[in-house]
């Protein structure tokens, strides 16, 4: 059975009158995350909490239904030349705010100015008790109270559910070209993002996609002024020791869409992103080659998606990633949502217990 | 900050006190600068840890004796008043605070000793001559007195320098362009009495006329600085009638020195010759601020290139505001170049007595000082007070690293005579 | 409470349990003077053991204790608790490393905010969080009050620049939150941290995010005749979509307080300042500077100018940064605000704030975040003249609802602690505040960890 929200009062209708954990769902674009992997929980679908409560383009910020689709979102910010600089995946899936909150995994886009938690300002939840609590605000800055707008960042709809979000946004750059280079070896890619990263060229975006003989492709991006790209491409391709080929403008919008909706990945593979940061990569890489699961390096190194293949148990991933360190969000497949290490110890344990004294959401598989 | 002073306890000093602790807003942005924070990293050993101690100390909420450690770790360098945004007049509570602290407090017999020898030794040329004379008898058995006596010998120059009787008056080289009367300085002569006779040459040549009064004495900035008002205020009295008025400047080479006798006015606060000691204490400039605002006549040159690392003296920098004078000088030698030390504003622990009486502190600023001045790879230290020339040498030798320090009308006097 | 200092002498502290009353009234407050409160003792902690056993002797005896760098909160954030142990981190100043490969650095809580960045210039980086207190601030007090600075505008706050922290919880008990990566899997507990004034434990190591040098830095500063003219500069500027790392405005009285402190030499008889950087790429910042050139231009200011020389920029942000003790110069006392509107609303707040001045007879200084809509309004008063106090908090209090009822918040960067508590309420609502309180409880069931601070005591 799924039960349905359609505002505020319906959720927490829905938290206090519901036995047994419950689990938001809007665009279910990520179904690791609106799947309850150990309990049965019941769905809690929120895709009609929909819609942009404010917008002022000369504020830099929005407020928005947290089952608001990301398209439509962009759609209303591209028309004052404005964008959510987080970038958030799956949007042509269907991917809503909220959701894209609670995954708390941001796209290639995000290497310029930082993921969701870097541009969440607002939040409206449900929490455990049946209490429609809001914290931040809809300024840019502010330090009032405790954070939960950041905490909501990565809680996979187990901390809350959210109904509403503000965020600030930026200008769109005004122009956008990509780089795209002969591929290099694994350590020379590593050492060359690196450098890519420590500037002076600020990078819109910088990934690094696998190639079916096991060397690493370097695709960067730079946006801005439209008279400078020129110039700025040619001093960009001055610092990585491989030809590039300048993609065109259509072949370089196809290839972000197309990663910010992880094309790249096998159909049925287990898509997970695992925070990184380089010295990390070789043993991960390892690893995940000697299983073939598809390894795609974004954030400049920061952050690692993987296609695990569909065939391999989840569970392999998750010890390997737990003797590493390392914790992965998968977004689709069995297992998840997270994978490997936990962090936050009694930390956590203590802010999930006050803000879900009763177990309403279903928490266990989290922290 | 909000007080409630005893104004009328306190005395005249009570009005400037006062305006020092209400402008000070406790921001903090003092604490990079002072050098006991920096060492000891605790509050109450920072300028504004300080003013809250004196100030509850005068209120009467804390024990003076309490407060006392705490304000006499301070070594008085002014690096605060130079880094506060609020315009804290630091000086104007701490000189003033020890004037008020001394005859109410409790000194130990080994102390008063001690402070006895410095004072009575120390402004007075003869006296400080015959002390190291002993000094270097003494030598061997330094080991076995108390740290802070100990210190005050190992400071002592092995060797002392011949004294040199002054002149009365040098006239000026070529065209007279001012007429000003020197400070010769009392431990100054005997430490170093170059210092006073480069400062002579260079002023000649730059057309200055130079009047050195015979009887002057001790200015009374040591005493002053460390809270000796009766006799501060002998000395400054004794100083004032031995200067001639009729001169453009009355100038001064070492920092503490002219730091002191500016502070005449607040010295004599409440006193009648007041207004006298104020128009004096306006007209005290230090030789370098004087030089640079004369402007040199011809540029000097050195024989060879030589790189030279300038150390301020805090009582030239923070507590005179002299920050540019003394570089745009050495900037002005041919073959100088010019280096900034690592740390600059800290002070480097010398304080005028303050190694006599806080020598583990002083000791590790020294050391500091030394390190960072050996970074610099400099061939020359140029600083303008004695005190701090003192105990960068020193120091410097401790690490093995004996660079000659000079003070900067020295540099400039070599230049012209073109011995470096 | 002699049991406590007594226990504390049992971890093995030496001079660095203080207990005299000189070291009391030394710490008994930070930068927010109008609070006064000597703590039982000062453990002057240079450890993680140190800390943590520190809190476990508070905590074991039901003692509550407050965590302070250099004492530089303008919220009374670290001022002590009556009956409570003050755990000094100021020697707790060690940068554990930085590595130029992941634009990382782990420091410990009492590094001074400059020294990160002057640690990792060497590498080629810097850390951008600046708040005007940046010389002497700590890392561990930025992350408690969420610190932010003349460049968040672009950069964001300080806890976008957090990655990792590690923390003695109230009852002494360590835990790690987040890592090295710019990106957290699962909750972003160091978020939430971060901002929480203290009342869920004591950040004992931080691994912060560092960016690279700006290949070019191009600082402008405009003339104005007008507060609004200024502020309408800052409208275009961000509809023509720049975007400048930093957009401040100091008005007349500012101006003239930090002309009497550090005399940076701004234009004479400003009546209004605006200084925008722009920092980055150099084809980039000379592409943005041009557009931002003709927009000033057009934009009806008196004369402007525009610099990368690092001298005059240095003067330039050093008026802007000494603004707040510079204000000492023109009055005895005063009450720095903090409030946020939206930045829309910006020239209506300050026409607001001028009359409001004007009504209650008590002057206000103006410097503030143009750029994102933070107010800090400089309330200028003397305390000798019976009833100034009064009226200037009365005003204070007055512009804290001006900035709530507009939309914004009551504190952009120096955080609630003691001095604005009592205006929480006024911008969340009890569900908000209780559920709050719930989070606090729930890490701190105790109540030891700051009490008193962000959240006033409940009345009984």
């Amino acid at each position: 059975m799924t039960l349905v929200a359609a505002s505020a009062a319906d959720v927490r209708e829905a938290v206090l009158s519901t036995d047994g954990p419950l689990l938001p769902v809007a665009g279910a674009t990520k179904p690791a995350l609106s799947t309850a992997q150990d309990t049965a929980a019941t769905p809690l679908d929120v895709s009609a909490l929909r819609g942009i409560t404010s917008y002022d383009p000369a504020e830099l910020t929005f407020t928005a239904r947290a089952g608001t689709p990301v398209r439509e979102a962009a759609a209303a910010l591209a028309e004052h030349g404005q964008y959510l600089p987080f970038d958030p995946p799956l949007a042509d899936a269907g991917a809503t705010l909220g959701g894209a909150v609670a995954a708390g995994v941001s796209g290639s886009g995000a290497f310029r100015h930082g993921g969701v938690r870097d541009f969440i300002i607002g939040v409206r939840l449900v929490d455990g008790t049946g209490s429609l609590i809001a914290g931040g605000g809809q300024v840019v800055k502010n330090a009032a109270g405790f954070d939960l707008p950041k905490l909501m960042v990565g809680s996979a709809g187990r901390l809350g559910v959210l109904t509403e979000l503000s965020f600030k946004v930026f200008p769109h750059p005004r122009a956008t070209t990509t780089l795209s280079f002969e591929p290099l070896g694994r350590d020379a890619a590593l050492a060359t993002v690196a450098r890519l990263a420590r500037g002076p060229v600020a990078l819109d975006a910088l990934d690094v996609e696998p190639t079916p003989d096991g060397s690493r492709r370097i695709l960067a991006r730079i946006g801005g002024d439209p008279a400078a790209l020129d110039a700025r491409a040619v001093r960009l391709a001055s610092y990585v020791e491989a030809p590039h080929e300048r993609l065109a403008p259509d072949e370089e919008t196809a290839l972000w869409r197309d990663t910010g909706e992880l094309r790249w990945a096998a159909p049925g593979a287990l898509v997970a992103r695992i925070p990184v940061t380089a010295p990390a990569i070789p043993m991960l890489d390892a690893f995940l080659a000697a299983h073939r699961a598809a390894a795609r390096w974004t954030l400049g190194a920061n952050a690692v998606w993987v296609a695990w293949p569909a065939e391999l148990p989840p569970r392999e991933l998750g010890d390997a990633l737990a003797g590493l360190g390392l914790t992965a969000v998968a977004l689709t497949g069995t297992g998840g949502p997270l994978l490997g290490a936990r962090r936050g110890g009694a930390f956590a344990a203590r802010v999930r217990g006050a803000l879900d004294p009763d177990g309403r959401f279903a928490g266990a598989d989290l922290a | 900050m909000r007080h409630a002073l005893p104004m009328a306890q306190i005395g005249p000093q009570a009005e400037p006190m006062a305006r020092a602790i209400g402008a000070c807003v406790h921001c903090g942005f003092c604490l990079p600068s002072c050098p006991t924070y920096v060492e000891l990293g605790e509050e109450m050993d920072s300028p504004r840890g300080r003013i809250i101690l004196m100030k509850e100390a005068l209120e009467g909420t804390i024990e003076l004796e309490a407060a006392l450690p705490h304000v006499d770790r301070c070594l008085g360098c002014l690096a605060c008043v130079s880094a506060c945004p609020s315009g804290v007049q630091y000086g104007e509570l701490l000189t003033p605070f020890r004037a008020y602290a001394e005859p109410r407090r409790k000194r130990g017999v080994l102390e008063r000793v001690q402070r006895r020898l410095v004072l009575q030794t120390l402004p007075y040329p003869r006296r400080l001559r015959l002390a190291a004379r002993a000094a270097r008898l003494a030598r061997p058995v330094a080991r076995v007195l108390p740290t802070s006596l100990a210190t005050m010998l190992r400071l002592l120059p092995r060797e002392l320098p011949a004294a040199q009787p002054l002149p009365h008056i040098v006239p000026a080289e070529g065209e007279r362009r001012a007429r000003v009367a020197l400070l010769a300085g009392c431990a100054q002569q005997v430490l170093d009495p170059d210092i006073t006779a480069a400062a002579i040459r260079v002023l000649a040549r730059n057309g200055v006329e130079v009047v050195i009064p015979a009887d002057q004495g001790c200015c009374g900035a040591l005493a002053s600085h460390t809270g000796a008002a009766a006799q501060a205020r002998a000395h400054a009295r004794a100083t004032m009638a031995a200067f001639p008025r009729d001169v453009d400047a009355v100038i001064t080479t070492a920092a503490g020195c002219g730091s002191g006798m500016q502070e005449y006015g607040t010295l004599l606060l409440g006193e009648p010759d007041h207004d006298d000691a104020a128009q004096f204490a306006g007209g005290v400039v230090d030789v370098c601020a004087f030089l640079a605002e004369l402007g040199l006549r011809e540029a000097p040159a050195t024989r060879a290139p030589v790189t030279v690392a300038y150390q301020d003296a805090c009582h030239l920098a923070h507590a005179q505001g002299v920050h540019s004078a003394p570089r745009q000088l050495l900037d002005a030698i041919v073959g100088v170049t010019l280096i900034e030390v690592p740390e600059a504003e800290l002070c480097c622990g010398s304080a005028g007595t303050y190694n006599v009486e806080q020598p583990e502190i002083a000791a590790a600023l020294g050391r500091r000082k030394a390190v960072n001045l050996s970074a610099t790879g400099a061939h020359v230290v140029a600083s303008g007070n004695i005190g701090c020339m003192t105990q960068i040498s020193t120091h410097l030798s401790e690490l093995g690293h004996d660079l000659p320090v000079l003070h900067t009308i020295q540099l400039l006097d070599r230049a012209y005579a073109r011995t470096m | 409470m002699n049991d406590v200092v007594a226990a504390l002498g049992g971890i093995g502290l030496g001079d660095r349990l203080l207990t005299g009353p000189a070291a009391l009234a030394a710490f008994s407050s930070d930068a927010q003077t109008a609070f006064q409160q000597r703590a039982i003792a000062v453990v002057v902690a240079e450890t993680v053991g140190e800390v943590q056993a520190a809190v476990r002797v508070c905590h074991a005896a039901g003692v509550p204790f407050v965590a302070r760098g250099s004492g530089t909160s303008l919220s009374g954030g670290s001022l002590p608790v009556e009956g409570g142990v003050l755990i000094a981190l100021n020697r707790m100043n060690r940068v554990l490393r930085v590595d130029a490969d992941t634009r990382t650095a782990v420091v410990e809580p009492g590094v001074i905010n400059l020294d990160v960045t002057r640690a990792a210039t060497p590498h080629g980086l810097y850390y951008a969080p600046d708040p005007s207190s940046q010389s002497i601030c700590t890392i561990g007090g930025n992350i408690a009050f969420n610190s932010g600075g003349a460049h968040c505008l672009l950069h964001g706050m300080t806890s976008n620049h957090v990655l990792g922290v590690r923390v003695v919880l109230p009852d002494g008990e360590l835990a790690e939150l987040g890592g090295p990566s710019a990106e957290t899997p699962g909750p972003d507990w160091t978020g939430l941290f971060c901002g929480s004034e203290g009342l869920f434990g004591i950040v004992v190591e931080a691994t912060l995010r560092l960016m690279p040098v700006p290949e070019a830095v191009r600082t402008s500063l405009a003339v104005y005749d007008s507060l609004e003219a200024a502020g309408d500069a800052v409208a275009q500027i961000v509809r023509a979509g720049l975007l400048p790392v930093a957009l401040e405005i100091m008005d007349a009285l500012a101006i003239e307080a930090a002309e009497a402190s550090v005399k940076p030499g701004y234009p004479p008889g400003a009546t209004a300042l605006l200084i925008v950087e722009l920092e980055g790429e150099r084809d980039v910042v000379d592409a943005d500077a041009a557009r931002l050139d003709a927009l000033l231009t057009a934009s009806g200011a008196r004369e402007f100018l525009a610099t990368e020389d690092l001298d005059e920029r240095a003067l330039i942000w050093k008026g802007r940064k000494a603004a707040f003790s510079a204000v000492g110069w023109l009055a005895p006392d005063y009450i720095v605000q903090d409030g946020v509107v939206p930045r829309t609303r910006l020239g209506e707040a300050l026409v607001e704030i001028g009359r409001m001045s004007e009504e209650s007879g008590i002057r206000v200084a103006n410097v503030f975040h143009a750029g994102d809509g933070n107010l800090h309004p400089l309330i200028l008063f003397d305390s000798a003249v019976p009833g100034e106090l009064e009226r200037a908090e009365r005003l204070g209090g007055d512009i804290l609802r001006l900035c709530i009822a507009l939309g914004g918040s009551i504190t952009g960067e120096h955080g609630v602690g003691i001095e604005k508590r009592e205006y929480l309420p006024l911008m969340y609502a009890p569900d908000d505040l209780a559920a709050m309180r719930r989070l606090r409880d729930g890490v701190d069931p105790a109540g030891l960890a700051n009490p008193g601070k962000m959240l006033a005591p409940e009345a009984a």
